[in-house]
């Protein structure tokens, strides 16, 4: 049997639970849904000031929406390895012959799917609400891709802090503070051409910003190869950077 | 834990007795991979323990001291996952599954999750995981600690069972001299990281060399003088003090505790309480290290002066 087995279950572990949660799994799939129509309805004149965006500010901020779902999957792992370093969950499956991979693979795959699920739910509203996605199914898959990716990246840094730390709160008011800089700092939400300058600068370095782009390139048109292929690099960087964290903790743990 | 050494044979039910802190679940998870040790040679069911420590995951069965199961899984479900990772798979886990739940007597319960489950139905459902993969030496990490006494009673009826009927080697750790006496066929008692005695509990306990005779003194000022006056008691081997007064063995204490008696109220002493029994376990460890295994609640306390 291969590692493939071994994640599998998990996998099937993980995905159960977060069945056998309703709130949680509730929370996570309603959230996207109501930023997209919270901030769509207060600010529906904010389309006016933004000339280049067909579609009006719906559609300007239904990329940045779908982006957000990655960071709310992004804790989930980090929380789920806490409680089980702390329950002993995590010993008792050291104690069996997994493959120690695949523990790590199991979970990063089930924050990956959620993100693509609240994604999934994001756009099927925004379409609902009249957003056009340009570039048709093929898109809407790159996008889904594109969030799952990004979702990836992230996970590594709460999986890091909830290994070292073994603290589900510790966890939350990280996450906290790194979404409203990390999302609100970025073109995610607004155009940048709003901020000041520092925040301009700002945006310009944030990943959220290049996460952002190539998925608004892909529902409203425009996407060049270049911003798809920086976009992925920065992601990639970061992935390996905050994947080699979690890896180093996680080799403490377990040998 | 230092300078310990142990051979546990094949079929045995072995005991590691001593109290909180003497490095039972250290040695537990050193044994079963969780822990590194610092230094010595360990050998479990045939694999050296730094060269083939897959090997030993695959051939023993471990129950850890804190019950640990998925609580938002059925009792199914924990046992489908448990044999998934130990690479089982198909109908031979399914009939694993449907036999250990027969024997820990939660078929009712599978498809309820664990987490409502009681504390003794946990412990029961986290044996049957630990059996999962047929293991042929099992390690338990103070399987009845704070269960109920039907629980404890239950969780040592399977273990007779597995020990005798399916021949599976047990390693126990335990604070319960009642436990280790009732199951283990040959015992260690630890105290602090050091292995202190060895052998079958007869053995241990005839190693006191004859009967006990507990003294409870409510005056502790009194214990220097009723241990001077016990040791001239011809008969009496050894005086120690314990908990609330002083113990003493004896060859048959029954025909000299009336000179016992007569000599101490000469000295004006009254203990407010007075025994005489068999030598136990914890004889055994009181008289090794001076102290009584403190939290053992099984055996009862004559008396509690801290309570009065």
């Amino acid at each position: 049997m291969t590692i493939l087995y071994d994640t599998q279950s998990l996998l099937e572990r993980y995905l159960t639970k977060l069945v056998r949660n309703p709130t949680l799994l509730g929370t996570n799939l309603v959230t996207p849904v109501i930023f997209l129509i919270l901030f769509s309805q207060l600010l529906t004149k904010f389309g006016e000031f933004i000339p280049s965006a067909p579609g009006g500010y719906l559609a300007y901020l239904t990329p940045g929406v779908i982006m957000l779902n990655a960071m709310i999957s992004a804790p989930l792992g980090g929380v789920s390895m806490a409680n089980d370093l702390n329950s002993g969950f995590l010993s008792k499956m050291l104690l069996t012959q997994v493959r120690r991979p695949a523990i790590l693979l199991g979970r990063l795959v089930t924050d990956m799917l959620m993100a693509v699920a609240q994604s999934i739910i994001t756009i099927v509203v925004a379409l609902l609400m009249g957003v056009q996605f340009s570039s048709g199914l093929p898109g809407i898959l790159l996008i889904l891709l594109t969030v799952a990716f990004f979702e990836f990246a992230l996970s590594g840094i709460f999986l890091t802090v909830g290994i070292s730390t073994r603290k589900t709160e510790t966890i939350s008011a990280l996450g906290g503070v790194l979404f409203f800089p990390l999302i609100f700092i970025s073109s995610a939400m607004f155009p940048i051409s709003f901020f000041p300058s520092w925040a301009q600068t700002f945006s310009n370095y944030n990943p959220v910003s290049y996460a952002s782009e190539v998925t608004r390139n892909l529902v409203v048109g425009g996407l060049t190869f270049n911003s798809l292929v920086s976009a992925y690099v920065l992601i990639g960087i970061i992935a390996a950077l905050t994947f080699a964290a979690t890896l180093f903790q996680f080799r403490k743990v377990v040998s | 834990m230092e300078g310990v050494s142990f051979i546990v044979d094949e079929g045995e039910f072995f005991g590691f007795l001593g109290p909180n802190g003497a490095g039972k679940s250290t040695t537990i998870k050193v044994l079963t991979t969780l822990l590194r040790k610092t230094s010595g040679r360990v050998s479990v069911s045939g694999f050296d323990l730094d060269k083939s420590p897959g090997e030993i995951r695959k051939a023993v069965g471990v129950l850890s001291q804190e019950t640990s199961l998925d609580v938002d899984l059925t009792g199914w479900e924990n046992l489908h996952l448990q044999g998934r990772l130990q690479q089982m798979s198909g109908q031979v886990l399914d009939e694993r599954i449907a036999e250990l739940l027969k024997l820990v007597q939660l078929e009712d319960v599978a498809k309820k999750p664990a987490g409502r489950y009681s504390g003794g139905m946990r412990k029961r459902l986290d044996l049957a995981s630990a059996l999962i993969n047929r293991p042929k030496l099992l390690f338990l990490d103070e399987p009845t600690t704070g269960l109920d006494t039907q629980s404890r009673v239950a969780i040592w009826e399977y273990l007779e069972g597995l020990n005798k009927k399916e021949g599976i080697t047990i390693f126990l750790t335990t604070q319960y001299l009642e436990e280790a006496d009732r199951l283990c066929r040959k015992l260690s008692v630890i105290d602090h990281g050091k292995l202190i005695a060895n052998g079958t509990p007869t053995e241990l306990k005839e190693s006191i060399g004859g009967d006990t005779i507990n003294l409870t003194l409510t005056d502790a000022s009194v214990k220097p003088r009723a241990k001077e006056i016990l040791r001239a008691v011809p008969g009496v081997i050894e005086v120690m003090d314990s908990d609330g007064g002083v113990t003493a063995y004896a060859k048959s204490a029954g025909q000299i505790i009336a000179g016992v008696i007569t000599s101490l109220d000469g000295a004006g002493i009254r203990p407010s309480f007075l025994s005489i029994s068999s030598p136990t376990l914890d004889d055994v460890f009181l008289r090794k290290t001076g102290r009584r295994i403190r939290a053992d609640e099984l055996s009862r306390r004559d008396t509690e002066p801290f309570l009065m």
